[in-house]
């Protein structure tokens, strides 16, 4: 060292290239560029194939490969050799029955998910292990054995419930509760107890603290997740299929499916487009509702952070 | 299966054939057969030891072979003649989507005043449990030969009085008047015929495929060239019944294990050889050039000529039918339901669908499957240019079906078995 | 100041709608599968009383499911794949997970928009997608084919048939059951990253350790819990897959379990045997479950609160 501070050399005489370049890479405060440029490579690969596809849904042409133009005769035309989204009947049919699906869901799942949220967060009592539990279990059960068993129920346990939109919707509830939950309790860990224990100091009732106190400040967590609940219900596919009863039961996904094992058109690319900007509609509604109601909270107000943390 | 049982959210484009799926099995190799025994059924005369073709059914009848008739027994006595046709309400018609020109149904409606409904089913599996359950309650509906002993077991259809049917014997090939599946045609009438055969492109595939040696399915074994853009049929019988024809034995009601397990093994080779895919879509893979070699059903070729195919893949498609003997046909059928409140009018239904006009336009300008009636004729199509040259062999005549005709009928509940089994075999890959 | 009744009486819907709709559901299945097929109507005949049960089903499965047997090899090969998709988005999705957590200030916001982007966009319309692009003439199969990129999968033995990437690839379904799944991976593990303090990282440096080892000794086992988290959130829904098969491949050489019990429930004499299926493969994954939810307790032991 001394014979370094004699010659005046740096230190950089010490040190091999590689040993520089690795350094250059895996330093922890400077510049991380192979992290930055595998970072957005992943983003550009997850999301460019669907911007492909969106473009493609205007094609002047059946073909899903070759640009020919511009034209939106995929989503209007009323030719009768065109499937347009908007006037072909069973594209047509499809949308609204996905629509009717996720709306059912979410005005059903958002109020059982929040009082259990509620319930699981603040029940102290035995049990609550076990509900928990529960609660976790469809997030990460295989559609595919949520389909089976909710197939057998209906057929053989509860017959009274008929196949097509009633068990559609009873399936689509039963695995959007827990996504609720998750989202309103990471929410309510992070109001805590104090404002309901100060309305009580002033002389609320528990019925006012309610009321007046928690259910504004869960609201944001409420819609965002009423948001989520009507993505997640749009986007599903293999219990509304196990589920469906004939063709005027089909939604959306099962749609796609059907076209893609056969051959897609831009018809299939402009149904998909379609709930896809329904379906960002719905969540940047929720987001921007949510940021509105928490605005000035400070601290982890980010949507996306609650989101993200989804309890795991 | 019916080629309408293709579970796809269909548009009158899907023009879907499928042989009569309910009576499949698959038996495996000993270990199968084993435990078979030991999970057959409950009551009921059902599974009895496999490999006897004439066992009986629940009905106590032989099971139905082309070469070994049937008559299905009367439960009850068909309606008096001459009566007049109920009018006024609905009239509902239990069938397949996308099934029956709505022209077809509204001119019926007019004719009789009432008002034509259909109600879906996506397969007839899941119809004749909706029938036994009640949960639908249709005046007529859609029935396959391999089913037609199970309803009628079950007294989900009623006895004909064919007085009010004279189109049967009018129009119908004579082969289909007096089914082997129902002999005096007690309750049914059929519908519509369709075939199992080769669906390919010349532009791709360059060989003379109706003429290979020992027989065209041949093809499917030297595929090499082909490999990923080959296709069977996702049927359980339709696959392992290919091998079975494919090594020369026409018996497709087999219940024998070693031909089953043969069949399976052979099917296994396809893997190898062309990375062989399963699935009902060739009308739309092999029209637009996803797919260049499928087995397929005869109506595929006229759809996806109509409907799929560009300029080119017009000109280059072409459909091996296999003939009487050599290559399953198939056909569905109409039926009476016992729950219908208007018997006249049902029957005067069976008899419009057998009108020559309104067959002929169902078939054509709507739902691509052909009805077996002696004035369809291929070369008029041609003429009419309809279907070009190349296709007319997709239109079914007459002498295509007869006694030598081959079949998919109803097994055993040991012989399902063993076919859905192997099936399965097939279908893990290994 | 609530009432101790409240609590457990707001979650009373939800536990009531899960045991009916979700855990009766398996006792269904349980029935079915322990039950017989109606000779004449094929439906299936479940039998409740578990003194009646028929073991035949379960134990006809449970022989194919020996070296050997039909579904042996099917679900070898599920689990292949999935480990190998597992593997691929923990090597893609931890640097991208660990970049937007710890450096991506600026565009921390941007980037965590992009990242959650997926989970709005259809599952199919995703698969979709890359139908479009892989198809021969595809943006993908065109870049591919240009760069050569396929010949080096040709000769590394990953694709059979470079020029049909949708002809019953494994190679196509692992890369697409890998950009199906990766958002629902990247997210609970960023989730994590993003809660590990700064300082312990800075304490490692102070100590003298090198960047990797920082990483290797503080970063990685913190978010041991995170992985695990995103591991089992995909594990286990990928075991059910049967439609991503069906879509990018179409063969059954690259069948999965799924595959099979969608055979036995779509028609046919033996349904009792989806049901079988369905059951062992329920029972492998509670076992899963369960060693997840044991090392999260001793992770959670382990760590400081």
């Amino acid at each position: 060292m001394s014979q370094a501070v004699a010659t005046g050399s740096t230190e950089a005489r010490e040190f091999s290239t590689w040993r520089r370049l690795r350094g250059w890479i895996t330093n922890p405060w400077g510049k991380p560029r192979f992290l930055v440029v595998v970072t957005w490579t992943y983003i550009v690969w997850s999301i460019a194939p669907v911007l492909v596809a969106i473009q493609f849904s205007f094609n002047n042409s059946r073909s899903l490969t070759v640009w020919h133009g511009f034209t939106t005769k995929w989503y209007t035309s009323t030719a009768p050799d065109i499937n347009s989204v908007f006037h072909d009947p069973s594209l047509r049919g499809a949308l609204q029955q996905s629509m009717k699906l996720a709306f059912l869901d979410v005005v059903i799942a958002t109020p059982i998910g929040v009082m259990l949220a509620l319930g699981l967060a603040r029940w102290r009592g035995r049990g609550s292990g076990g509900a928990n539990f529960l609660m976790l279990f469809p997030l990460v059960t295989p559609e595919i054995v949520m389909g089976v068993s909710l197939l057998l129920l209906f057929s053989h346990l509860l017959t009274l419930v008929p196949f097509g939109t009633p068990a559609q919707v009873l399936g689509h509830v039963t695995f959007s509760i827990s996504y609720v939950v998750v989202i309103v309790r990471g929410r309510l860990f992070s109001i805590g107890r104090s404002y309901e224990e100060a309305a009580a100091d002033l002389g609320a009732s528990p019925a006012v603290a309610l009321y007046r106190v928690l259910f504004p400040l869960l609201l944001p967590a409420i819609v965002a997740s009423a948001a989520i609940v009507f993505a997640i219900s749009i986007d599903d596919f293999v219990i509304s299929q196990w589920l469906s009863n004939g063709a005027n039961t089909t939604t959306v996904p099962m749609t796609i499916y059907n076209a893609t094992r056969a051959t897609p058109q831009p018809s299939t690319d402009g149904i998909a487009t379609v709930i896809m900007v329904i379906t960002l509609a719905a969540v940047v509604a929720g987001v921007l509702v949510f940021r509105f109601f928490t605005r000035g909270e400070g601290g982890r107000g980010s949507a996306i952070d609650d989101v993200a943390g989804f309890g795991i | 299966m019916h080629p309408k049982e293709r579970r796809l959210g269909a548009t009158r484009r899907d023009f879907l054939l499928r042989s009569g799926g309910a009576a499949l099995a698959l038996s495996g190799a000993g270990s199968f057969l084993a435990a078979c025994s030991n999970s057959t059924t409950t009551g009921g005369g059902g599974g009895t030891s496999g490999g006897n073709p004439n066992a009986n059914n629940p009905l106590g009848l032989p099971l139905a072979r082309p070469n070994v008739p049937v008559t299905l027994p009367l439960y009850e006595n068909p309606i008096a003649s001459g009566m007049k046709p109920e009018t006024g309400g609905d009239f509902t018609i239990f069938n397949y989507p996308d099934y029956i020109d709505p022209a077809v149904m509204k001119a019926f409606g007019k004719k009789y005043g009432v008002t034509v409904k259909v109600t879906p089913f996506d397969d007839i599996n899941s119809g004749i449990t909706k029938l036994a359950s009640g949960t639908v309650q249709p005046d007529v509906t859609e029935m396959t030969p391999d089913n037609i002993a199970r309803v009628v077991a079950a007294k989900l259809v009623k006895p004909l009085n064919l007085e009010y049917i004279p189109n049967l014997q009018k129009n119908v090939w004579p082969s289909l008047v007096d089914p082997f599946y129902d002999k005096g045609s007690h309750y049914s009438v059929p519908y519509t015929v369709y075939s199992t055969g080769i669906l390919y492109r010349t532009d791709y595939v360059k060989e003379d495929i109706p003429n290979l040696t020992p027989n065209p399915w041949d093809i499917f074994w030297h595929a090499q060239k082909y490999n990923g853009k080959t296709a069977l049929l996702s049927e359980v019988r339709e696959t392992i019944g290919m091998a079975l024809l494919h090594k020369g034995d026409t018996d497709l009601n087999t219940e024998d294990p070693n031909k089953v397990n043969q069949a399976v093994k052979d099917l296994q080779e396809l893997y190898n050889i062309c990375n062989i895919k399963v699935g009902d879509l060739q009308y739309s893979t092999v029209a637009e050039r996803k797919a260049y070699l499928n087995q397929a059903w005869s109506g595929d070729a006229i759809s996806g000529y109509l409907f799929y195919a560009d300029k080119e893949s017009k000109q280059a498609l072409r459909f091996w039918n296999p003939g009487q003997g050599n290559g399953p046909i198939q056909n569905d059928m109409w039926c009476v339901c016992s729950t219908t409140k208007k018997p006249v009018l049902a029957h005067l239904w069976l008899n419009w669908i057998l009108d020559n006009t309104q067959g002929y336009n169902n078939f054509l300008n709507y739902n691509g499957y052909q009805p077996p009636l002696t004035e369809v004729d291929p070369g008029e199509m041609v003429k009419k240019g309809i279907l070009p040259e190349s296709l007319s062999n997709t239109v079914l005549t007459a002498p295509d079906l007869g006694p030598t005709s081959l079949q998919y009928m109803t097994l055993t509940t040991q012989g399902q078995q063993l076919w859905q089994n192997g099936y399965s075999q097939f279908l893990s890959g290994a | 100041m609530y009432p101790r009744w409240l609590w457990p009486a707001f979650a009373l819907p939800g536990v009531v709608w899960l045991l009916i709709l979700f855990v009766l559901p398996f006792y269904a299945v349980v029935g079915v599968a322990f039950g017989s097929v109606d000779p004449i109507l094929l439906t299936a005949v479940p039998a409740w009383n578990p003194a009646q049960w028929n073991f035949g089903w379960v134990t006809q499965v449970l022989t194919e499911l020996e070296p050997g047997g039909i579904y042996w090899d099917v679900f070898v090969r599920t689990v292949e794949y999935v480990m190998l998709s597992l593997a691929g988005c923990v090597l893609i999705g931890y640097p991208v997970a660990y970049y937007i957590s710890r450096h991506a200030s600026r565009t921390k916001s941007l980037l965590l928009i992009l990242l959650v982007l997926p989970f709005w966009i259809s599952y199919l319309m995703r698969m979709l997608a890359w139908i479009n692009l892989l198809s021969p003439g595809g943006y993908a199969e065109r870049f591919l084919s240009a760069t050569h990129i396929n010949d080096l999968l040709f000769h590394l033995g990953l694709v059979s048939d470079p020029n049909n990437y949708l002809g019953g690839e494994s190679f196509t379904v692992i890369v697409a059951l890998i950009y199906g799944y990766i958002p629902y991976f990247i997210l609970p593990l960023y989730a994590s990253l993003d809660r590990i303090d700064r300082s312990h990282l800075e304490a490692a440096r102070d100590l003298g350790a090198s960047p990797w080892r920082a990483f290797l000794h503080v970063t990685l086992p913190l978010s041991r819990t995170g992985l695990l988290g995103g591991a089992v959130l995909i594990v286990l829904p990928m075991f059910g897959d049967y439609y991503t098969p069906n879509i990018v491949s179409g063969a059954p050489t690259t069948s999965m379990i799924g595959n099979q019990i969608d055979l036995y429930f779509h028609g046919g004499p033996q349904p009792t045997i989806g049901a079988a299926i369905t059951i062992l493969l329920s029972l492998f994954l509670v076992l899963l479950m369960g060693y997840y939810m044991w090392t999260i307790h001793r992770a959670s032991r382990d760590l400081p609160a």
